[in-house]
C-alpha cells in the first residue's frame, strides 16, 4: 500500500517539477499555440486541458476580451480572448480553434480560465539556455506580457507570463472602468 | 467524525457566553433560583475547559466572576444594577481572554490594566473566604451539613464512600479517569476500589473508545468534602459523583441507589462488597428506596425531590442538584437527536443536489424529445422527488434568527443608558429560520437599523412624556415567513418620518430635482440613498448618512429588499425581505436575442405584450400604461448591449423592487425553472447588473440578471442626467469613507 502511494507521489512529483523548480531546472516544457497568426507559448505547468471550441455564453457589459461563460463539467469558467488581450484583431472561430484551460496564481487563490486560440500547435521542450530576455522594442505586445523570447527551430517563440497576461485582479479591475463607462455612454444616448 | 478539542470549545464558550449576556440581560428584570444556577454554570464551565487546555488567563479571571456568581446564586448578593453592569463587562472581557488564548497571543497590558479594572469592580461583590466559596462552587453535594445527620439511622463506617460513573464520551474528550483516582490516593488511603462494569456492552459491540466503567471507592481520608471534590474538578461535567461522608445516613445511601444508573439490587451488593454498607444497612436502603419509588409519581420526577424534602431527609440543595441532573439528562436527550455536520460538507451537499437538479432538468427535456408517455411519467416521478430533496437539503442549513436577535439585547441596553432613552426590546418570530449564510450577512444590516431606530427614532423621555407615551420606548425586532421568503421588521414607536422635511432635505442635498414629485413611499426610500441623513447633529452611531445606503446595498446584494412605513408621531417600521437560500432560486427564464437570461421569479409580477401601438403611443418615451399606471421599462437588449434582432412580439416582464415597479422588454419569455445558483467567480466581481450564473438542462450557461441594480442604475441615470455634479461628488465623498 504504502509503496505504491510512494511511487505515485513520486510520478506526480516529477510532473510537477516543471512548475515547482523553474529556474531550477535547465529546461521546461512548453504549450505552444497561434494566435492571429503569431506563434506564443506559455509554460505546460499552467496548462490544464484542452477544450474543443464549443458555443459560449455572453456576459452583458463584460469588456471585450471576455469572450463568454461557459459549463465545464459543472462549473462556469471564463474564456478570455487572448488576441483582444494582446491587442491584436480577433479571428472567428474555425475547426482549429480552441480553448486552453489555465490556471494562474493570483493574490491570495488560484484563477482558472479558458484562452481562445486560433489553434494549438505543439508541447515544445526549449532549454533555457535557448530563451532569450525580451526585446525592449520591437515586440508590439506590452513587454511585461512576455516571460522571454524561446528559439525552436530557429524561430522565435514569444514565450507568454501567463501571471501578467492572466492577471485576475488587473482583468477585474478593467471591468470596473467598463461598466462605468458603458453606463455613462447610456446615459448619453438618453 | 474527526472534530478538533479545541474547536468544540471555541464554539462552546462563544455560547456559553452568550447564554451568560442573556441571562445577565435578563437578571435585570429579576431572575429565579434556577436562573441564577444556569448563571453560575456558564461561568463555571468556562472556567473548567479552559483549564483543560491550560489558558490560565481565563481561569484566573473566570474564577473571580465564578465566585461571585457563586454568592449571588446563594443569595448572599443581591443583583443590582452595578453587578449586571460589571458582570457584563467581565463576559466581555473573558470572551477577550478566550479570543487571545486560542490566537496562541500573550496577553497586552491594555487587556491585564483592563481586567484589573473590572476585578476591582467585583471586589465589593465577593467573598471574603474567596477559596472556599470557590472550590465548592457547581459541585452538587448529595449531603448537607453535620448537623442533619443527626436524625435517621448512620452507617456505622469511618471512611468516605464515593460513587462516580465517567460518561462514555470521556476518553473522547482527553480526560482519562485513571489519574483522577490516583489523585484520590493522595488525599488519603483508597481502601478499597469496586469496578462496575455492567454498561460493559458485548465484545462485538464494545467501542474502544467509549468507557463504560463506574467505580465505588472507600477512601479513608481527613480531607473535606471539598477537596476531594476537587480532585474531579475537571471532569466534573462528564462524570456523575456522588460523595458520602463518613456515618453517613442510610437514606443518603438509598437516595444514592436511586440516583445512580444501575439496578438497585446489584449497587447494593457491590456497597455491600467494598464495605460501605453491612447487610442490615443495605436492606434498610433498599426498603427506604423502594419506599422512595412507590411514593414517586413516575412522570413527574420532581415531585420524588418534593416527597423528599418534605420527609425531611434530604437538604433542599439536594433536590436542586436532582432536578439539574434532570435538566441535563433532557439536553443530552436533545443532542443525541440533532448531529453537528461540518458545514462544508453540508456545502458539498447541497452543490450535488444542485447538479442534480441540472442533472434532472436535462433529462426532462429528452423525455419530453422522445415524448414516450412511459418514460415521461418516471422522469416526472422522479423530478417531483428531485424537488423535494432539494428542499430538504436546503432546509438542512435552515437556523432559527432567535439567535442573531437575541444578541440586540445588549446593544439595546449599551445604547439606551448612552443615549439616556429608556428602551426595550421586544422580539417576535425568533423561531423562524432563515439559511445561516443569509443570517450570517444580515447582522450588520440589522444593527445599523436598530441603531437608527434608537438613535433617530425614539425621542428622548421627556419628549415622549410630553407626548402622552410612555417614557419607555420600544424598538420591535420581528421575523416571518412570507410567499417564498423571510420578512424581517425593525420597528420602533418613537417620531416617525415627515416626508416633508425629508423632500426638502433631499431637494437641500440635491438628491431629488426640485419640480419632481414623490408619493409619500418614495419620499421614505429617500433615506436609503447615499450621502441623506436627517439628524440635526451627527452622532457616534449613526448619522453619518451612509449607514442606510450600507444597509440597502447589503440588503440588495442577499437579492433582498428594503421598504419603509412610517407614521409621523406613532413609530417607523424598516421591512427587510429576503430569499431564503441563496443557493437555489426559483428563476424566470427569458431571451433576449440569441441569449437566455434568468430573472428571480419573487421579483416577476406579470408578464405582458408589448405591442407596436404600446410603443407608438409613449412616442419612443420609455414607458406603457398599465391599467391607468405608468410603468417605465428598460429594453434589456439595449441594456445589455445585444444585437438588434427583429421580433414582432416583445414581451413585457413586470418585475418590482421594494415598491418600485418596472417592465423588462425581452424578445421571449420561457417560462419557470429551479435556478441553482453558480458564483461567476472574482473575475466578475466589478460587473454589476449580473448576480450570477446558473446552467440550464441542456447544459448551456444562463446569466442570472441583478434586477434591483438595473432599475437603480435606470433611476440613477436619470438623475444624473437631471444633477450630475451633485450626485457625483456625493459618491466620491461615500467612496472616500468605506475605503
Amino acid at each position: 500500500m504504502t509503496m505504491t502511494n510512494q511511487s505515485e507521489l513520486m510520478v506526480k512529483n516529477d510532473e510537477l517539477m516543471p512548475v515547482i523548480g523553474k529556474e531550477k531546472l535547465e529546461q521546461s516544457k512548453y504549450l505552444t499555440f497561434v494566435v492571429n497568426e503569431m506563434v506564443y507559448g506559455i509554460d505546460l505547468g499552467h496548462v490544464k486541458e484542452i477544450i474543443e471550441y464549443g458555443a459560449l455564453t455572453q456576459v452583458p457589459l463584460a469588456p471585450s476580451f471576455i469572450r463568454g461563460v461557459f459549463n465545464l463539467r459543472g462549473s462556469v469558467l471564463p474564456v478570455i480572448d487572448l488576441a483582444v488581450r494582446l491587442d491584436k484583431p480577433s479571428q472567428p472561430p474555425s475547426n482549429r480553434s480552441c480553448f486552453i484551460l489555465v490556471e494562474v496564481k493570483g493574490a491570495s487563490e488560484y484563477f482558472e480560465c479558458g484562452l481562445y486560440v486560433d489553434a494549438v500547435d505543439a508541447v515544445a521542450q526549449i532549454p533555457d539556455s535557448a530563451i532569450e530576455p525580451p526585446p525592449s522594442f520591437g515586440v508590439d505586445i506590452r513587454s511585461d506580457y512576455i516571460a522571454g523570447m524561446g528559439k525552436r527551430n530557429n524561430e522565435f517563440v514569444i514565450l507568454l507570463d501567463m501571471e501578467q497576461v492572466g492577471a485576475v485582479e488587473e482583468l477585474a479591475e478593467s471591468m470596473k472602468d467598463v461598466d462605468s463607462s458603458a453606463q455613462i455612454e447610456e446615459s448619453a444616448h438618453g | 467524525m474527526s472534530e478538533n478539542p479545541l474547536d468544540i470549545f471555541v464554539e462552546e464558550s462563544q455560547e456559553l457566553l452568550q447564554e451568560m449576556e442573556d441571562i445577565l440581560l435578563e437578571l435585570e428584570e429579576g431572575g429565579d433560583a434556577e436562573v441564577m444556577n444556569a448563571l453560575f454554570r456558564t461561568a463555571h464551565t468556562i472556567k473548567g475547559s479552559s483549564g483543560i487546555f491550560g489558558f490560565t488567563h481565563v481561569v484566573g479571571f473566570t474564577h473571580v466572576v465564578e465566585n461571585v456568581l457563586d454568592r449571588l446564586r446563594d443569595g448572599e448578593i443581591q443583583i443590582s444594577e452595578d453587578l449586571v453592569a460589571a458582570l457584563l463587562a467581565s463576559k466581555d472581557h473573558i470572551g477577550a481572554l478566550v479570543d487571545l488564548a486560542i490566537r496562541e497571543e500573550e496577553l497586552s497590558e491594555a487587556l491585564s490594566h483592563q481586567g484589573d479594572g473590572i476585578l476591582q469592580r467585583l471586589t465589593g461583590f465577593q467573598s471574603t473566604e474567596v477559596e472556599g466559596a470557590s472550590a465548592q462552587a457547581g459541585i452538587p453535594a448529595v449531603v448537607g451539613g453535620k448537623v442533619e445527620r443527626e436524625s435517621g439511622p448512620c452507617v456505622m463506617t469511618d471512611q468516605w464512600h464515593i460513587s462516580i460513573r465517567f460518561s462514555e464520551d470521556v476518553y473522547r474528550l482527553g480526560l482519562d479517569p485513571a489519574p483522577f483516582l490516583r489523585y484520590l490516593e493522595k488525599l488519603g488511603e483508597i481502601t478499597d476500589v469496586t469496578t462496575v462494569f455492567d454498561k460493559l456492552p458485548s465484545l462485538e459491540s464494545i467501542d474502544p473508545e467509549s468507557n463504560y466503567l463506574g467505580f465505588e471507592i472507600s477512601l479513608t481520608s481527613d480531607a473535606s468534602k471539598t477537596e476531594i471534590e476537587g480532585a474531579f474538578e475537571f471532569v466534573r461535567e462528564e462524570c456523575t459523583l456522588y460523595i458520602l461522608p463518613p456515618q453517613a445516613k442510610i437514606s443518603e445511601y438509598a437516595d444514592l441507589i436511586e440516583n445512580l444508573p444501575e439496578e438497585a439490587e446489584l449497587l447494593g451488593v457491590i456497597l455491600n462488597r467494598c464495605g460501605a454498607l453491612t447487610d442490615d444497612e443495605l436492606q434498610i436502603a433498599l426498603h427506604c428506596q423502594a419506599q422512595l419509588r412507590e411514593q414517586a409519581v413516575p412522570d413527574e420526577a420532581s415531585r420524588l425531590g418534593e416527597v423528599l424534602v418534605k420527609q425531611q431527609t434530604v437538604h433542599p440543595e439536594v433536590v436542586d442538584v436532582a432536578l439539574e441532573k434532570q435538566a441535563k439528562v433532557r439536553a443530552q436527550h436533545n443532542t443525541a437527536k440533532s448531529v453537528r455536520v461540518d458545514a462544508a460538507r453540508l456545502d458539498k451537499l447541497i452543490n450535488l443536489v444542485g447538479e442534480l437538479v441540472i442533472a434532472g432538468a436535462g433529462n426532462q427535456i429528452q423525455a419530453r424529445r422522445i415524448d414516450d408517455e412511459a418514460l415521461s411519467e418516471t422522469v416526472s416521478g422522479m423530478s417531483h422527488l428531485v424537488e423535494e430533496i432539494r428542499d430538504h437539503a436546503l432546509q438542512l442549513r435552515m437556523v432559527p434568527i432567535g439567535e442573531s436577535f437575541n444578541r440586540f439585547n445588549r446593544v439595546v441596553r449599551d445604547v439606551s443608558k448612552d443615549l439616556g432613552k429608556a428602551i426595550k426590546l421586544e422580539i417576535y418570530g425568533a423561531d423562524t429560520e432563515l439559511d445561516k449564510t443569509v443570517i450570517e450577512k444580515i447582522g450588520d444590516p440589522l444593527m445599523h437599523l436598530v441603531r437608527n431606530a434608537m438613535d433617530h427614532g425614539l425621542e428622548l423621555p421627556e419628549q415622549r412624556e410630553a407626548l402622552g407615551k410612555p417614557t419607555e420606548g420600544v424598538v420591535y425586532l420581528n421575523a416571518f415567513h412570507d410567499s417564498g421568503g423571510i420578512v424581517i421588521e425593525v420597528a420602533d414607536d418613537g417620531a416617525g418620518l415627515d416626508p416633508e422635511k425629508l423632500l426638502a432635505r433631499a431637494r437641500e442635498k440635491g438628491l431629488v430635482d426640485a419640480n419632481q414629485e414623490l408619493d409619500t413611499k418614495e419620499i421614505y426610500r429617500l433615506i436609503l440613498e447615499a450621502g441623506f441623513s436627517t439628524a440635526q447633529e451627527i452622532t457616534d452611531l449613526s448619522g453619518r448618512g451612509v449607514g442606510m445606503d450600507v444597509v440597502r446595498r447589503n440588503i440588495e446584494a442577499l437579492s433582498g429588499t428594503v421598504d419603509i412605513d412610517s407614521e409621523l408621531g406613532e413609530g417607523t417600521t424598516v421591512r427587510i425581505r429576503l430569499p431564503l437560500s441563496l443557493a437555489i432560486i426559483d428563476g424566470f427564464l427569458v431571451g433576449v436575442g440569441e441569449s437566455s437570461y434568468v430573472i428571480p421569479l419573487d421579483m416577476v409580477q406579470e408578464c405582458i405584450e408589448l405591442s407596436e401601438a404600446d410603443t407608438q403611443e409613449s412616442h419612443g418615451e420609455h414607458y406603457i400604461n398599465l391599467r391607468g399606471e405608468v410603468l417605465p421599462f428598460l429594453r434589456l437588449r439595449d441594456v445589455l448591449s445585444h444585437q438588434a434582432s427583429e421580433h414582432d412580439r416583445e414581451q413585457i416582464v413586470v418585475v418590482q423592487v421594494g415598491t418600485q415597479k418596472a417592465g423588462l422588454v425581452v424578445d421571449r419569455l420561457f417560462g419557470e425553472l429551479q435556478t441553482v445558483i453558480k458564483p461567476l467567480g472574482k473575475l466578475f466581481r466589478h460587473l454589476r447588473a449580473i448576480r450570477g450564473s446558473t446552467i440550464l438542462g441542456t447544459g448551456e450557461v444562463a446569466i442570472i440578471l441583478d434586477v434591483p441594480t438595473l432599475i437603480h442604475r435606470a433611476v440613477g441615470e436619470r438623475q444624473t442626467a437631471v444633477n450630475r455634479p451633485v450626485l457625483q461628488t456625493v459618491d466620491n465623498e461615500q467612496g472616500a469613507r468605506l475605503h
